[in-house]
Parts: structure tokens; C-alpha cells; sequence
């Protein structure tokens, strides 16, 4: 394999992989607090999309893009988190996912409707090469996700709110007995997990250049394949599985082609997985 | 004669040994207790004997019968009935029907047993059940909106509907007040002589005087056993629950 | 005519709800993958009506192999728990579906088409009301006999049940084949109703509206499902001419519907 196909396969994955993990992170995040599978997040995620295209358009800021995206996205996140989510935490679980789905149909079909059914594009990113066959979206991309993911990897390992999270989501009824504000640690949870999810909406839209409704709608089936391949509940797993999903799928789209649709890799994974190691990939506890 | 039999009962978890080597039998119509300090693998040794898990070594035999392989329904079938420490109540149902379900067991061996559930037969044995257990007033209620002090018996009345030989009982006084634990402690009482009954206890000190027997572990090996008496008064069993707020004394 | 026609569509979804009622609301399992056995049944029933089989032939073949397939997946259930099964059955319906794309014998993504009713018009409405009959009578049955019970038992606590001599991973078995071969038959009348199929027709998004019109019926019951099916159902006919906001509206619907009644329209707070 020359140095141009290595790098277009490792660039394309790996961008694709950031996505993936910027999005997948803050489902695991709010699985791993609240037991529940987050699907509306794909919405957020749509949304934040939106919000970051609208900004481009009118200030043609690729910052401000960014920013408005995760604004819109933690708004949005917040709010279901409080008028949503938190009411249901003592409901059965098919309840809040039920509702979630609905949630997420919901939304996206109101993009449709505010914004037409078509692709808007984000030119924010000319796809130019910059080494080899790796192009500027692509280490903008990527480099962003690896910025942001520092961030996270501070929060939740040497800030007292990573460990409120990391408490919660051992021992949520042990943890508010030791002072752990829960409500708050659920907030600031759909918080950054929202935020994250603005700003990969915004990411995208960039990096194809292709802004449209049902754009979670992918993500929102990858996203639970991610989750649990990655192990739910498990940020770094999570991290590393998507990585890994958005390389392998580079290389299939690379090797079988039209044979295999790239979006059956996860599929695939996902149903191996479950067979034959349930708790995830990288997950030392048992199921 | 005796019901109950656990032969060289070995339980690993990865490199921890919960429960190493240990015989015990119990007896028809005896009150066996099962006591010992947190982590003495009292709750495991009841686990492996109630089929709630496999043991790394050793046998079980119910009435002779070897059944250290057979998973717990099985069990329950053959006479080896047993309560759960944190209440499993079928939350949907009443009281009765709670019972009428541990009735039924007959008909739930067969693949899709349409017969119906409430028959006057099984309503008078399950009325009767729950009054043994003393609460026979809270038949129609829904179990969700009923005390745990009344969820403990209706364990034990679900479990002897089972018409069981061996019954074992997972630490039943666990979160009850003093009257209530009273009540709990004089339907065992009232079962000695008629069903062997293993228990599990916390609470020394309330369990011990209804035992006809009691064995008490500590780190996996039984340290003694004997009349309540004996036990009580064993300065091996003084010293592992010295400074234990539950002391035999 | 058209009302005749919608009417049978919702019986359809009934006979679908219903037999969903059947793992989901009485045994507890959860199943997110339900579209796989209609569309199993409709595919094994459409084949077969096409080859000029008899209709019974037909339902018969389509109860089979949805059943079959509705083994393996129960036997999946007895393996994992909660989300994890959750994910499963989804994964599920999306091999169930993928196979169905990529076998040509069904017409691969073209899907299978020109398949004949079967029965004369009235003839066919007879049957299915007779199968919706039987349907309400067979499930009302297992309801309410000691089957039921042994369902709700293993559904509010399995560890118990099994303490009493129930043999739950077998009862989980027998609600799963029960459950399938219903969806199977109406996966048959479906197919029968309107000759083509693709395999999209039977994806995830058809599981999410089976589960959505159980949840917002109300599950355990007998009319909750009905009234999910009918509603649910009936509201894209009646939508239909606002199809531009159907989507929002139905996303709406179950949102507001689990945040403030979650146990569903007919359904009891347990």
C-alpha cells in the first residue's frame, strides 16, 4: 500500500472515527448516568448542524459556526434533560426510549419543515490536500476531536465533576449519599454531551459540505452500535470503538466496494459483539 | 433422617475462596442457623445450597437425591423451596394471587397450561397459607402498597405453598422492626418439628433462640456448630464477632 | 370500499400490536425487532401465494417460519439482558431485513411483487376478522389462565418465579413462538392485501411504530393494544392529507404521550 492510499484510508477513517466518537462519547456519557439510550441525541446533533450552518451563512465564520452549533446543541440538550428525561428516571426504561425515538422523529421532521428537504452546504473547509492524500477538513477534523476530547479526558478524570460522574454512574444511590448532587451531575452530563454533539454536527456539515434533516438518522443507529461495541457506559471504550469503526469502514469502502455497504460494517460488529462478548470490546466487567 | 446435605461445598470467585470444604447436613423438622461475621460466606453457602449458583467443588443432595447440577426451578420442584434477603414479590398481583402463583407449580410444568389460575381448591389452601403467616388480611391487596414486615411473610407463605421439604430462609429479619421481626420469628417457630428450615441470619441474637441447631462460619470454614447454647457460649464464636454489634451475647 | 380497506390495514396492525402485547406487555421481554416476523411471514406467505398455494397453506407457512425465526431470537433473550437485548432484537430485524435485500429468490431490493390475494374480497375480509376473532379469543385465553400468570410472574421478578418451580427460561420460549406465529399470520394477510413487498417495509422504523402503538395504547391489557393499533394506525390514514406534517405530529405524539402517560392511554400505573 503506497503512502497515498495509507494516508486517504487513515485520513478518511480517522475523521470519520472523530465524528463518531464526539458523538457516540456523550451517549455513553448519559447512558452511563442515567440508564437510559439517549436516541434524541442524533437530533441534537442534527440541530446543532443547522444552527452552525445558519451562522455560516449569515457571518460566514467557521468560528462562529462552531459556536452557535454547540450553543444550540447544549440548549436543546438541557432542555430535554430537564423536561424530558429526569421526570422518567423512575419509569420503566422502554418508556424514556420510546419517547426518545419519538423525540428524535420529531425534530428532525421540523428541520425538514423550517428548512426544506434538501441539502444546504457549509463551504467552511475547501477540501484541499495538505499531506499526501490527507486534506485540511480532514486534520481540522480530526484535530478538533483531539483538542476536545483532551478536554473531556480532563473533566473526567481530574476534575471533582468528573468524578461526581464517575461515582454516579458506579453507585448512583451510594454516591448521593456521600454529597453527590445528582440532578446537577445530570445536567452538566447532557450539558457537555450536547455540546459536543452541536459542534460534530457542525463538523460534518463542514466536512461533506452537506447540511440536511435526516442527517442524525445514520448516526443515530451507528451511535447505538458504537455504545455498545465500545461498552456502554464506558467513555474510553466508547472512544476507541468508534475510532475503530471509522477506520474499518474506510477500509470497506476501500476493499469490497459496492459489494458491502459501509454501513453494514457496524451492523456487523454489533451483532459479533453480542453474540459473543456483550459487555463490549474493551470492558473488563462482566455483562 | 436427614433432607438437606452439602458435601465438601467449595465456592471460588477468581483467587477469593468464599466458602472452602464444607459439610453440612440438615434434618427433618430441625431449625438449622447459619451464622457468621460479614464475608464469612454464610449468604454463598446458602446460595450454592439453594442452587442459586453452581459450586466450584462438591455435592448437594436434597432426600438423598444428588442435586448439585440442577438449576434452581428444578429444585424448587423436588421440595427445596427458599425466601430472598431483598423481597422478590410479583409486584402486579395481590397478596393471594402472589401465593397461588407458587400453587400453580403443578400446572406450570406443562408447556402452556390454560387451566385457570384461581380455583376454589387453590384459593382456600392460599387463604390458609396466609394466615399461618399471619396476614390474611392484606389478601386483596396489591403487594406494591403493603409493608415489608408483610412482604417477608408472604416469602415464607409463597415458599411453603410449594409444600416444600427444606426450607430456606435468606436473611429474613433484614430491614424489619422489632414487632415485625417478632412475627417473622414466630412462624418459624411454629414450623419447628414440621419442615426443615435452614436460615441465614444477620441478627444473632434474635435468630439463634428458635434454632434446634446452629453452625457458624467464618472465612469460608465452619468454626462450630451445636445446640444454641454451645454455640453461644464458643469462645471461637465469641471472638470473631468480638466488636461486631450482632454478638450471640 | 377505501373505509373497508383502511379497516383492514388496522386489523392488521391489531393482530400485530396484539401478538407484541403478548412478549412485551404480559412476559416483560423486550422487543424491538417485532417488523422481522411480519415481514418473515409475509415474505414465506407471498411466496407460496404466488405458486398458487391455498391460502391456509399460506398462513400456515408464514406462522411456521416466523415462529422459527421467533426461537432463535428468544433463545438470544435467554442471554442477554435489558439494553443489551434492546440492541439485539434491533440488530436483529436489521439482519432479518438485509437478508431479505440481498437474497434474489425475494427479489433482492426490488422486492417480491404480484402477489395474488388469494381469496375474493369479502372472503378475505371474513378470514381476517375471523383470524382477528380467534386472535382476541386465544390471547385472552393466555391471559387470563395460568400461562398469563406465569408471563406477569417472570415479568415483575424472574429469580422468584424460577424459586417457585417455573421454568422461565421455557415460558420465555413459548411467549416468544406464541408472539411470532401471530405476527407471522398477519405478515401473510398483509401480503395478501397489498401484493408487493420490499424489505424496507418491515425495518426498524415499523418496530418503533408496533412498540409506539403498544406503549400509547397501554400494554397488558386487551384494548390497549387494539386502541394503539386503531389509533396510531388510523392517525396516518387520517394524517394522510397532512402528510407534509405526518412525521412531526407522530414524533410529537409519542413524546408527549411517555412524558405524561407513560403507562399509556388504556394502561394502569403499576
Amino acid at each position: 500500500m503506497d503512502l497515498f492510499t495509507l494516508t486517504a484510508l487513515l485520513g478518511d477513517g480517522l475523521a470519520v472515527g472523530s465524528i463518531y466518537a464526539l458523538t457516540a462519547l456523550g451517549l455513553t456519557l448519559v447512558y452511563g448516568l442515567l440508564r437510559v439510550l439517549h436516541v434524541a441525541h442524533a437530533g441534537v446533533y442534527a440541530v446543532g448542524a443547522y444552527a452552525g450552518w445558519w451562522a455560516f451563512q449569515k457571518t460566514g465564520s467557521f468560528g462562529l459556526a462552531l459556536g452557535t452549533g454547540a450553543v444550540a446543541g447544549a440548549l436543546l440538550g438541557l432542555f430535554l434533560e430537564a423536561w424530558f428525561y429526569r421526570p422518567l428516571l423512575s419509569r420503566p426504561p422502554h418508556v424514556a426510549l420510546i419517547g426518545s425515538i419519538g423525540l428524535f422523529l420529531a425534530v428532525g421532521d421540523l428541520l425538514r419543515i423550517l428548512f426544506g428537504p434538501y441539502q444546504q452546504s457549509l463551504p467552511a473547509l475547501a477540501p484541499a490536500p495538505v499531506v499526501g492524500m490527507l486534506t485540511a477538513p480532514q486534520l481540522v477534523v480530526v484535530g478538533a476531536t483531539a483538542v476536545l476530547l483532551l478536554g473531556v479526558y480532563f473533566v473526567v478524570e481530574q476534575t471533582r465533576l468528573g468524578l461526581g460522574w464517575r461515582a454516579m454512574a458506579q453507585d448512583a444511590l451510594t454516591a448521593a449519599a456521600l454529597g453527590v448532587d445528582l440532578p446537577l451531575m445530570s445536567r452538566l452530563a447532557f450539558l457537555a454531551a450536547s455540546l459536543l454533539a452541536g459542534l460534530a454536527g457542525v463538523l460534518v456539515g463542514a466536512y461533506y459540505n452537506q447540511v440536511y434533516p435526516t442527517m442524525g438518522a445514520v448516526l443515530a443507529y451507528k451511535g447505538l452500535a458504537i455504545v455498545v461495541l465500545g461498552g456502554l457506559g464506558n467513555l474510553w471504550g466508547t472512544v476507541a470503538a468508534a475510532l475503530l469503526l471509522g477506520l474499518l469502514e474506510s477500509l470497506a469502502v476501500a476493499y469490497l466496494g459496492h459489494r458491502f455497504p459501509p454501513e453494514g460494517v457496524a451492523f456487523v460488529a454489533l451483532i459479533l459483539v453480542l453474540l459473543f462478548r456483550p459487555q463490549g470490546l474493551f470492558s473488563r466487567a462482566r455483562r | 433422617m436427614t433432607v438437606l446435605e452439602g458435601r465438601g461445598l467449595t465456592q471460588r470467585f477468581g483467587g477469593l475462596v468464599a466458602v472452602h470444604q464444607v459439610d453440612i447436613q440438615v434434618r427433618q423438622g430441625e431449625v438449622l442457623g447459619l451464622f457468621g461475621p460479614n464475608g464469612a460466606g454464610k449468604t454463598t453457602l446458602f446460595n450454592l445450597l439453594a442452587g442459586a449458583i453452581p459450586p466450584s467443588e462438591g455435592q448437594v443432595y436434597l432426600e438423598g437425591r444428588e442435586v448439585t447440577h440442577l438449576p434452581a426451578y428444578r429444585r424448587a420442584q423436588l421440595g427445596l423451596a427458599r425466601t430472598f434477603q431483598i423481597v422478590q414479590p410479583f409486584r402486579s398481583l395481590t397478596a393471594l394471587e402472589n401465593v397461588l402463583v407458587a400453587l400453580a407449580r403443578d400446572s406450570f410444568r406443562r408447556l402452556l397450561p390454560l387451566g385457570r389460575l384461581a380455583t376454589p381448591e387453590r384459593q382456600a389452601k392460599a387463604l390458609a397459607l396466609l394466615e399461618q403467616v399471619g396476614i390474611a388480611d392484606f389478601a386483596h391487596r396489591n403487594v406494591s402498597q403493603v409493608p415489608l414486615g408483610v412482604l417477608k411473610r408472604l416469602e415464607v407463605a409463597r415458599a411453603l405453598a410449594l409444600e416444600p421439604k427444606v426450607l430456606l430462609l435468606d436473611e429474613p429479619l433484614a430491614g424489619l422492626t422489632f414487632k415485625e421481626a417478632e412475627e417473622v420469628l414466630g412462624v418459624v417457630t411454629a414450623l419447628r418439628g414440621r419442615i426443615a428450615v435452614v436460615l441465614v441470619e444477620h441478627h444473632v441474637h434474635l435468630a439463634l433462640p428458635v434454632c434446634d441447631r446452629a453452625l457458624v462460619l467464618d472465612r469460608g470454614t465452619v468454626i462450630a456448630q451445636g445446640g444454641p447454647d454451645a454455640v453461644r457460649s464458643d469462645p471461637r464464636v465469641i471472638q470473631v464477632y468480638l466488636g461486631e454489634e450482632d454478638a450471640p451475647a | 370500499m377505501y373505509v373497508v380497506t383502511i379497516l383492514e390495514l388496522l386489523l392488521i396492525y391489531a393482530l400485530l400490536t396484539l401478538s407484541l402485547n403478548l412478549v412485551v406487555g404480559l412476559a416483560g421481554q423486550v422487543n424491538l425487532g417485532h417488523a422481522a416476523f411480519f415481514g418473515i411471514g409475509a415474505y414465506a406467505g407471498g411466496t407460496l401465494l404466488k405458486a398458487g398455494a391455498p391460502f391456509p397453506v399460506a398462513l400456515a407457512a408464514g406462522a411456521a417460519a416466523a415462529t422459527a425465526l421467533g426461537l432463535v431470537l428468544g433463545a438470544v433473550s435467554l442471554r442477554l439482558r435489558g439494553d443489551y437485548l434492546a440492541i439485539a432484537t434491533i440488530g436483529f430485524n436489521f439482519a432479518v431485513v438485509a437478508a431479505l435485500l440481498y437474497t434474489p429468490y425475494f427479489g433482492g431490493a426490488y422486492g417480491l411483487s404480484g402477489i395474488p390475494r388469494g381469496l375474493a374480497p369479502s372472503t378475505y375480509l371474513l378470514a381476517l376478522l375471523a383470524t382477528f376473532g380467534l386472535a382476541v379469543f386465544i390471547h385472552e385465553r393466555v391471559r387470563n389462565s395460568e400461562s398469563g400468570y406465569a408471563f406477569v410472574a417472570l415479568r415483575d421478578s424472574e429469580v422468584a418465579a424460577e424459586a417457585l418451580g417455573l421454568n422461565v427460561n421455557r415460558f420465555k420460549l413459548v411467549a416468544f413462538a406464541l408472539s411470532t406465529a401471530l405476527a407471522g399470520v398477519a405478515g401473510v394477510f398483509y401480503a395478501a392485501y397489498i401484493g408487493t413487498l420490499r424489505p424496507e417495509d418491515f425495518g426498524f422504523p415499523l418496530s418503533v411504530t408496533l412498540m409506539a402503538m403498544l406503549v400509547v395504547g397501554g400494554m397488558g391489557g386487551l384494548w390497549g393494544p387494539i386502541l394503539g393499533a386503531f389509533l396510531l394506525g388510523g392517525f396516518a390514514q387520517a394524517f394522510a392529507f397532512v402528510h407534509n406534517y405526518q412525521a412531526v405530529l407522530y414524533g410529537l405524539l409519542l413524546a408527549l404521550v411517555m412524558r405524561y402517560r407513560p403507562q399509556g392511554i388504556l394502561g394502569r400505573v403499576s
